[in-house]
């Protein structure tokens, strides 16, 4: 296995302690720049920069507006790699949408969708496209194949990468009450990119954990160290906190703690 | 149904309380209802939360303020207008948007349709100020020591979505407020400009200016 790149997600309001930092290899963008972050010219010209934007959900095609905004935005970031995730969260029309991410049904129909428009936009990317997984917080009954199949069978027949976001995989595990180590090795490991890691909270409308923009546990980044074993082709880890509450304490802390975990 | 369909009923079912408690989704049982209800809670509770950091900024960089300091709303003398001015940008936010265009419709924005029966669009807001507000906005989130005063001018701002949902603002005059008062998808440009007290060439500047910004739109079929 190549040395991994870790990284980041680019925090605006950490954008000055970013400019100055040591020991982060990329910056994954979630949003393009604001037109007047003073630090962006040196964040671009400074770090490798992953685009994880939200690009479109691939249960439709994409339109001619949204592939040439991805396009835009990977020339401007110089991205190796484009992502996106299998969520379809709005409704064909439009009326109804969750804002947060949310999963296809892992039926045959989705599939098809999913590995035809997948197809379509990697064919007008000039960089490989990699998929990342969304966890379900329930299982929907017209659901015909356990999601690591799913996945599987979409990654064959797409030739895209798999961007593994581990505590996904480890909160889908814990609500099944699997060990996450068992439920991970159901996923196609094999086709894995990047992988994301970062701390999971207890959500009191949940009643359980979930994804929080927090530093990861000594047991995830343990779970990390099990997982990158399992991912011969991964190139990157990026610590997946994304907010306006994340401190540039928290962000250092946790991307130093996976490299030391590396 | 289509594995499409249903996926939307489950969409529908997370996004509308009403829905879900509604015999036609209960009895279909696509999914534990207690964990569509928890996971409906939890993605109504991050949407408002995500909203009220975004929109309420401002408000925030105040909050060291306005936590210390009872009187504080006598420092801050324009508090009231931002607050509604943050309420506004908050709801216009919140409306419909189109998510993906019709591979058969041509597009948005101006231009796109005939120049007839222009209508404003359900949810623009005009607010009408005591307090110039986008004098001070721009300072609040810069460091300040002093907090950064307002001027007091009467102020009118026009808050719209466009049809994808990007929120914009912009100073407004009596002839725009005028304007989107008449624009009711059934008046003619004459009309209009007659009611709104403008040459008809200076309307068409301000209704281009209007569809960028999503304040108006035109009928089709008129």
């Amino acid at each position: 296995m190549a040395a991994l790149m870790i990284g980041a997600f680019y925090n605006p309001h950490l954008g000055a302690e970013l400019v100055r930092a040591d020991g982060i290899d990329h910056l994954a963008m979630a949003d393009p720049p604001a037109a007047g972050d003073p630090h962006w010219p040196a964040i671009r010209a400074r770090y490798t920069l992953l685009l994880h934007d939200y690009l479109g959900q691939l249960s439709e095609p994409l339109d001619d507006r949204s592939i040439e905004r991805a396009r835009t935005l990977a020339e401007l970031y110089r991205t190796p790699w484009v992502a996106e995730h299998f969520q379809c969260l709005h409704t064909v029309d439009g009326t109804y949408n969750l804002n947060y991410v949310f999963p296809p049904l892992y039926s045959e129909d989705f599939l098809e969708r999913f590995v035809r428009n997948a197809n379509a936009l990697r064919a007008r990317l000039d960089q490989p496209l990699v998929m990342e997984n969304i966890p379900g917080f329930f299982d929907v009954r017209a659901s015909q194949l356990p999601e690591p199949v799913w996945l599987r069978r979409f990654f064959d027949a797409t030739q895209t990468g798999f961007l593994l976001d581990l505590p996904h995989v480890w909160l889908e595990a814990h609500y099944r009450g699997l060990k996450p180590e068992r439920w991970l090795a159901e996923f196609p490991l094999d086709r894995v990119v990047e992988l994301h890691v970062a701390g999971v909270e207890e959500d009191k409308d949940l009643a359980g954990p979930w994804i929080a923009p927090a530093e990861p546990s000594d047991e995830m980044l343990g779970f990390l160290a099990h997982a990158v074993t399992r991912c011969p082709q991964a190139k990157a880890v990026t610590f997946d906190a994304f907010s306006s509450s994340l401190t540039a304490e928290a962000l250092f802390r946790s991307v130093e703690r996976i490299r030391e975990t590396l | 149904m289509s594995d499409r369909a249903l996926q939307d009923d489950v969409i529908r079912a997370l996004a509308d309380a009403p829905y879900r408690k509604s015999a036609a989704w209960r009895t279909r049982g696509l999914a534990d209802p207690d964990r569509v209800e928890r996971f409906a809670r939890f993605l109504a509770r991050h949407f408002y939360h995500e909203r009220v950091v975004h929109f309420f900024k401002y408000s925030r960089a105040l909050a060291r303020v306005t936590g210390r300091m009872p009187d504080a709303g006598a420092a801050i003398r324009y508090l009231g207008d931002l607050l509604q001015y943050e309420a506004a940008m908050m709801v216009v936010e919140a409306g419909p948007r189109i998510w993906r265009e019709d591979p058969e419709s041509g597009g948005e924005g101006a231009g796109s349709e005939e120049w007839s029966a222009p209508e404003t669009v359900e949810g623009t807001v005009l607010l009408e100020l005591a307090y110039d507000l986008p004098v001070v906005l721009p300072e609040l989130l810069r460091p300040w020591s002093e907090v950064p005063q307002a001027p007091a001018r009467s102020t009118k701002l026009l808050v719209a979505r466009s049809p994808r949902g990007r929120v914009a603002v912009a100073r407004s005059t009596d002839a725009i407020a005028a304007l989107l008062g008449l624009a009711d998808g059934r008046k003619t440009l004459a009309e209009l400009a007659h009611g709104a007290g403008l040459e008809v060439r200076e309307l068409e500047q301000t209704l281009h200016g209007l569809v960028e910004l999503g304040a108006v739109r035109f009928s089709t079929g008129s």
